[in-house]
């Protein structure tokens, strides 16, 4: 009698073990808490500015200096950003000198969206001024980026960048 | 050796086995009763973790914000006063107060030029959030269509804006919201 009451008792408390492992499981292994995302403070600062110096040197360019610019996006894009920066750069190298071109772009904000340990997704909205020496014409655009990052290496490249 | 105590030696022996037998129960009782508590207690913990909660939260502001600022950038002038109502339900603060004191001659004037406009979120993400506060910045895609001209099409401008939001009991409401202007020279 006692043994069989000991029995249904550990069968009991081991069904209740079980399920307080499982509502563990099932808080943490959701959609929002695998989004690092501000949640994670010092990761999304990182790649928060990691994302932003990056496009700020990918994104300037002095028609007299190129170099600097097509250096910065070797290291600092990848993928898909890769291949949609070689297109745009063709294009003002063959423009640019011509017009005497210098474009300056600025960060007014990075926010990140989605983070993981080598993922990320950030809203960025950029400002961009160009230069034209040759009619000292100077224009300001506002530009709003959704960028993809990887992380390769400890640090954070572009992989991705769409403008909306 | 007599009788006695080969009876005896017989009892011990047997003793033995029985014991660990009685015991048996009470070991699978104790590993259970581990299991149970150490179940609860990781639930317990998930239950009360601040990152599981932040990270709840973070998705609940983008939310409520997208889902405002779309509020907030959409306006018919058929039905200002409860275009103008949505607006004042989703805001707090100065920016509520102002949406409330709009006067019945700036509610004509709405209602006169004939325009109908909708906002509609690109993308949005949280840029900050602290406590009961944050701050979402948010790509709106705003269509406006003018009704004074017969046959215009609508004019689409995309925006950049920044919102800060409160929770005001357990609702996250507009504090400010501006446009996050070009600011480079």
């Amino acid at each position: 009698m006692m043994r069989w009451l000991a029995m249904t008792a550990a069968v009991v408390l081991l069904a209740v073990g079980a399920f307080g492992f499982v509502r563990d499981h099932q808080l943490r292994d959701t959609d929002a808490t695998r989004n690092h995302a501000l949640v994670d403070a010092s990761a999304t600062s990182q790649v928060q500015s990691q994302v932003s110096q990056a496009l700020v040197k990918v994104l300037s360019y002095d028609y007299a200096d190129p170099t600097p610019t097509q250096q910065a996006a070797a290291k600092l894009l990848a993928g898909d950003a890769r291949k949609q920066y070689d297109t745009l750069f063709t294009t003002l190298q063959q423009k640019a000198p011509g017009q005497q071109l210098v474009l300056t772009a600025e960060v007014q904000s990075a926010a990140v969206k989605t983070l993981t340990d080598s993922t990320a997704t950030l809203l960025v909205f950029l400002d961009q001024s160009s230069q034209r020496a040759t009619d000292k014409q100077a224009s300001v655009s506002a530009a709003q980026l959704q960028v993809d990052a990887a992380k390769v290496g400890g640090s954070w490249r572009i992989t991705g960048l769409k403008p909306l | 050796m007599s009788a006695e105590v080969e009876e005896r030696l017989a009892e011990a022996a047997e003793e033995r086995p029985r014991g660990v037998r009685r015991l048996w129960p009470l070991a699978v009782l104790l590993i259970a009763l581990v299991v149970a508590a150490a179940g609860l207690f990781s639930w317990s913990r998930a239950a009360h973790d601040d990152s599981i909660a932040l990270a709840k939260t973070r998705d609940a502001v983008l939310i409520a914000a997208t889902s405002h600022i779309e509020t907030l950038n959409s306006l018919d002038y058929r039905h200002v006063d409860a275009g103008l109502a949505k607006w004042a339900a989703v805001t707090t603060g100065t920016l509520h107060d102002q949406v409330t004191q709009v006067s019945s001659d700036e509610r004509k004037l709405l209602a006169d030029q004939k325009k109908v406009s909708t906002g509609k979120v690109v993308d949005a993400a949280v840029f900050s959030l602290d406590g009961d506060s944050a701050t979402v910045v948010a790509s709106v895609e705003v269509t406006v269509q003018d009704d004074t001209k017969a046959d215009a099409t609508p004019t689409v401008k995309r925006n950049r804006f920044s919102a800060d939001l409160v929770d005001v009991h357990g609702k996250w409401l507009v504090e400010n919201l501006q446009q996050v202007a070009v600011d480079i020279s």
